[in-house]
């Protein structure tokens, strides 16, 4: 279990810095650096001033220089300064990481409330009418562009049904019910899609376990629908399920970007496309490290969770 | 007798009551105007940037020498009023500007305004040897290159001192772009913040988000403002900024709108307001002059009579546009071409000829069906901007040019204009005032930074120096309407036409300034108020 | 003598039954698989729209015109957008770009990430260990952050769009076939080919490879959906495919913000055509799974 465990620590701070690198030579390959976004909003290109300012910004330094000076920011935790807006790039997530963070916690309440229910009945019900049914609609939130959703919706519930909520973020401390009639619709659409993921796993898991030899036992025996029996599936399947939802979040993040720009909400998901079209490094770099690490870190917990459950890791060799 | 005369009183004074416009409605104090802006500002800076979207946002929290009076519509010499300047004066046959300072202003931070920051605010912009600040990014350095030097012989009194005459300089201290800075407060921190002497102190910017003002209770102009705030708030997306309108949830909002949205807001809430005027800002093409085979007049006329005006009116503007020359067509421009000759232009006659015409001088350029003059058209890689370039690769295909279509990423655009790397590019140029000093320097003189087309002429540079020191209205008129003739002739840049904005608002707010010639002149707010 | 081969049970379709199966493949695959078959019925809407895109379409794509924002009607089946090009138009050319994109994205991730899976299983050891981490660093980053700051990076353009998409298909891609190579690898049949004196190369082809193709068919149908939404979300975002392309994704991002009020319909056909051709390929991918390898079936 020990080595087990320290070589999944291993990969994954390799992972992280082999991350690291691939996102720093990206945003170097951007034709344009900062200083000529810089000099965009003021709408001309002086070369001897543009020389002078990447001189003070530190651009004109060789790569690797500027790579470690990167590198030691980030074991210090300093997510370093946004050149766009020339104030220190925490003070600008800070009051958007609330925001994304209730988001993507209602969109995967939301997730597993429909998609473990859904998935549970369309494997009792496997082939029969419900199951297409549901298997045609979680398949279907799985191929709707996650904007093209949040459109529809905008355009459906803001034109017809008069849903209207708050333009500028309201907190949940501040007024729930405000804050929940603004994140209720844009957590849907998100959930909507990560559910149908879940729904699908949670069904294959159930269907596997459903199988296996004593279940079939139990109900030649008779014991079919006993809640022993579906309670012990469902113990067995939420392993996998867990493993999904760790592995959600990637997917998740990726609904996040476009709903909060269609939605509107101060996240800090739209924030890095924001940032992203301006060039502005050093927020690209840190957010994007940022969620790396977020990804990094929920996969080593899933398998570490997985590693303690199978006892086949614990026990013996893996 | 008596009674004659006091029944003919009665009747006159009816007469005279009758005749006589209803008093205004008095203005009420209180209310957040809540306003939506272009875009979110890249930093709250004017002096270091060049978009709508920084002047109009913050406005709000500074103070001019002087600026254009918000309730007339048309801005020109005639509307300046005093801001922070009491009285002014020229001298020496326009070329010392004198001015004399209020004497009761003080910054938000509680400081006292001297003439000490305006000389700190004009030096620097002015880029003098010895500023005791320096920009890092000076887009507007060229309009001051006329000062010689700025005196500040008592707090209250301020000299330009001016190479030659110019009367247009204080027509450029009115704009938006010349807000006067503390000289206490490091340029820096004016990135992020806001300290003015202005109807409102700032009260948070949260970028990409909002920027929230309060009212200045010390504002030097006594029961002023009306507001107690004001909020530009930014959506990305346009049908909930629809939405919100129409909700209540703003108050104004049409900045950067076109008239299908202006259209949209008012069905849903037909109480909404509409104020549809001219602005200053174009649609043009950049042409190339050091690339072949543009640097063939033919070749640049060809382009320029395939490109249908009344069809770009009706597709990329949606009916909404006014045509012209290299200055605001009158009668909302002061400096516009006559418009019988703005009809003559190349573009604006009947399509079918002008496109044969094109076809003619293509073929006598070397061009032709067997060897089709292939173009790339460069744009930014904005929605509003490919709309507009895609109608024109296909009005250049219509004439057998080989267009295709290019979208530059923001960051490279400047950059990619100066290096002069781009064949034709597609360009919107918004002017901050309706002047000739203004428009004509920073685009077309010889070697200026942008003056992306790489157009020189020596005749046009001389004839533009003279008409910025011609005193005569008439005359200056006639010189400026020779170099526009010339502009367009030699098709330096391909003016497709000028655009309309938009304002659209609730009923209950009042005295909100629209002006025909500009955009960026007119978010004070210092006189606005909310009927609630 | 019949020799039950061992792979047959790993990657075997389903046993076949005693006597002659009635009715031809296709007909078996539609009755056993009916989402499957209609998934692949979407499949070839699409592409034969793709390829005759030139005859199914009314109008120019590309022409813009006077009408504007005209609703659908005789003369504009799906209307106009902004500038006057007729919708249906461009939805029916888009369909061409929205599949080339999504095929050649595909075809160059899983080419790329299983050849790499390839080499990875089948030779082991420190090239295993060090390709691995490669493709866990490529996956730890969600698909549309890094399609989207590659796009970013790259510039908006055809090619850049195709690398962007394709570069996240790749670890997935090297995942799955490694896991069959692994599989297959210790079987005994591939030792005695060694033994006999087979080179690596010869053995790769001739037995590993044929028998990965059930899982990578799989992939590939199941990645081309990923591909056309990836595609979409960029255009929609401005770093995809650029004009005058018409590209579903795109048609979205311009007109519709704008115009969404006043013209609807330049919202839902585009998104419509995306969900179906997206559809229908998620539908035939389970499908195939499904039938190629029922333990995969859900995952």
């Amino acid at each position: 279990m020990r080595g087990y465990v320290t070589k999944r620590l291993l990969i994954a701070v390799v992972t992280l810095v082999g991350m690291s690198m691939v996102i720093f030579v990206l945003m170097r390959l951007a034709p344009g650096n900062i200083v000529d976004i810089l000099f965009e909003s003021a709408g001309y290109v002086d070369q001897a001033d543009k020389k002078q300012l990447e001189r003070e910004l530190g651009v004109d330094r060789p790569l690797v220089v500027q790579y470690a000076r990167w590198m030691g920011e980030v074991a210090r935790g300093d997510l370093g300064k946004s050149y766009r807006y020339d104030m220190p790039a925490w003070k600008i997530i800070k009051p958007r990481l609330p925001v994304t963070l209730e988001l993507a916690f209602l969109a995967l309440l939301f997730s597993i409330l429909l998609g473990v229910p859904f998935g549970v009945l369309s494997a009792a019900r496997q082939d029969r009418p419900l199951d297409y049914v549901l298997r045609v609609l979680s398949l279907a939130g799985l191929s709707m562009p996650a904007f093209w959703l949040g459109m529809i919706i905008i355009l459906v519930f803001v034109r017809s049904l008069g849903w209207m909520p708050s333009i500028t973020y309201v907190s949940p401390f501040v007024d729930l019910k405000a804050n929940l009639w603004q994140f209720a619709v844009p957590a849907l659409a998100v959930g909507y899609r990560s559910s149908a993921l879940i729904m699908r796993i949670t069904r294959s898991a159930m269907l596997e376990v459903l199988r296996e030899d004593y279940i079939r036992t139990a109900w030649a025996k008779g014991q079919r629908g006993t809640l022993v029996v579906w309670r012990h599936a469902l113990k067995n399947a939420s392993l996998p399920v867990i493993t999904v939802v760790g592995i959600e979040f990637a997917f998740l993040i990726g609904g996040l970007v476009v709903t909060e720009t269609v939605f509107n909400l101060p996240g800090v998901a739209r924030y890095l496309v924001d940032a992203i079209q301006l060039r502005d490094y050093p927020v690209v770099q840190n957010l994007t490290m940022f969620i790396a690490i977020v990804v990094v870190l929920a996969n080593l917990a899933v398998d570490l969770l997985y590693a303690w459950a199978d006892p086949r890791i614990k026990y013996g060799k893996a | 007798m008596r009674a004659i005369a006091l029944a003919l009183l009665l009747a006159a004074s009816l007469v005279v009551g009758l005749t006589l416009p209803a008093p205004a409605q008095a203005p009420k104090y209180g209310g957040v105007l809540t306003i939506h802006p272009l875009t979110a500002p890249p930093s709250l800076s004017p002096h270091e940037e060049s978009t709508i979207a920084t002047v109009q946002q913050v406005s709000a929290c500074y103070s001019n020498l002087v600026y254009f009076d918000p309730p007339k519509r048309q801005e020109s010499l005639e509307t300046v009023i005093p801001e922070l300047a009491e009285k002014w004066s020229w001298q020496d046959n326009y070329r010392n500007l004198v001015f004399l300072l209020r004497r009761d202003v003080k910054w938000h931070d509680g400081k006292p305004f001297t003439s000490r920051d305006v000389k700190h605010t004009f030096d620097m912009v002015r880029g003098a040897a010895d500023a005791d600040a320096k920009l890092r990014i000076n887009p507007r350095k060229l309009w001051y290159e006329n000062v010689e030097a700025i005196e500040a012989p008592d707090p209250h009194t301020v000299v330009f001192r001016l190479k030659r005459p110019q009367p247009s300089l204080l027509l450029l201290l009115a704009s938006g772009y010349s807000p006067i800075y503390p000289a206490h407060v490091p340029l820096a921190d004016l990135k992020t913040t806001c300290v003015g002497t202005g109807p409102y102190k700032l009260k948070e910017y949260r970028p990409g988000e909002f920027v929230e003002y309060v009212k200045n209770p010390d504002y030097f102009v006594k029961g002023r403002p009306y507001l107690d705030g004001v909020k530009w708030i930014y959506i990305k997306d346009r049908s909930t900024q629809i939405a919100a309108l129409q909700a209540g949830q703003l108050e104004v909002a049409g900045s950067g709108w076109n008239k299908a949205n202006a259209e949209t807001a008012k069905k849903g809430k037909p109480e909404l307001i509409v104020t549809e005027n001219d602005s200053n800002v174009n649609d043009n093409v950049l042409v190339n002059f050091k690339r072949a085979p543009l640097n063939d007049a033919r070749v640049r006329r060809a382009i320029n009579l395939a490109l249908d005006r009344k069809a770009y009116l009706v597709g990329p503007r949606l009916g909404a546009a006014t045509f012209g020359g290299a200055m605001q067509p009158r009668p909302t421009g002061v400096w516009g071409l006559p418009p019988a000759e703005v009809a003559t232009l190349p573009g604006m006659g009947d399509p079918v000829k002008q496109k044969a015409e094109a076809r003619t001088l293509l073929a006598a350029a070397g061009f032709g069906a067997g060897n089709p003059m292939k173009l790339t058209v460069s744009t930014r890689a904005l929605s509003i901007y490919v709309d507009t370039a895609s109608w024109m690769v296909d009005q250049l295909r219509q004439v057998g040019i080989d267009a295709v279509l290019e979208q530059i990423e923001t960051g490279v655009w400047h950059p990619k204009m100066t290096r002069l790397d781009f064949q034709v590019a597609l360009n919107l140029t918004g002017t901050a005032v309706d002047d000739p000093d203004a428009m004509l320097f920073e685009n077309f003189r010889c070697g200026s930074q942008r003056n992306f087309s790489g157009y020189c002429s020596e005749e046009i540079d001389r004839l533009m120096v003279e008409q910025s020191q011609t005193l005569d209205r008439a005359k200056r008129l006639r010189l400026v309407n020779e170099i526009d003739r010339k502009l367009q002739a030699d098709g330096a840049r391909l003016i497709l036409g000028w655009g309309k904005q938009y304002a659209v608002h609730w009923p209950r707010v009042k005295a909100y300034p629209q002006h025909e010639n500009s955009i960026f002149n007119v978010s004070r707010f210092q006189d606005t108020w909310l009927d609630k | 003598m019949a020799q039950v081969r061992a792979f047959d049970v790993v990657t075997a379709p389903q046993i076949l039954p005693a006597e002659r199966p009635r009715g031809s493949t296709l007909g078996r695959f539609i009755r056993k698989k009916p989402l499957g078959a209609a998934g692949g019925f979407l499949v070839l809407v699409l592409v034969a729209t793709a390829l005759l895109a030139g005859v199914l379409a009314t109008h120019d794509p590309v022409r813009t015109s006077g009408t504007v924002l005209v609703a659908p009607g005789a003369d504009h089946w799906l209307g106009t957008d902004n500038l006057g090009r007729d919708l249906y138009s461009r939805i029916v050319h888009g369909s061409r770009i929205s599949l080339l994109v999504g095929l050649a994205s595909t075809l160059m991730g899983t080419v790329v990430g299983g050849l790499i899976g390839l080499l990875s299983g089948y030779a082991g050891g420190k090239t295993d260990l060090l390709s691995q981490r490669v493709m866990d660093i490529m996956q730890a980053l969600p698909i549309l952050v890094l399609a989207l700051v590659l796009a970013a990076a790259l510039g908006p353009s055809l090619t850049n769009a195709i690398v962007a998409i394709s570069i996240p298909i790749v670890p997935r891609a090297a995942r799955i076939i490694r896991a069959s190579v692994l599989a297959i690898r210790e079987l005994t049949y591939v030792e005695s080919a060694r033994a006999l004196g087979a080179r690596h190369v010869r053995v790769a082809l001739r037995h590993i490879l044929p028998n990965t193709m059930g899982p990578f068919i799989v992939l590939a149908t199941a990645q081309l959906g990923g591909s056309i939404l990836v595609e979409a979300a960029l255009s929609f975002l401005g770093l995809g495919i650029p004009e005058p392309y018409p590209s579903w994704g795109r048609m979205l991002s311009i007109a519709a913000a704008e115009y969404a009020e006043k013209a609807p319909w330049l919202v839902i056909w585009p998104g419509l055509a995306i969900s179906l051709a997206v559809f229908g390929t998620n539908l035939l991918g389970d499908a195939l799974r499904d039938t190629l390898d029922p333990r995969l079936r859900g995952s």
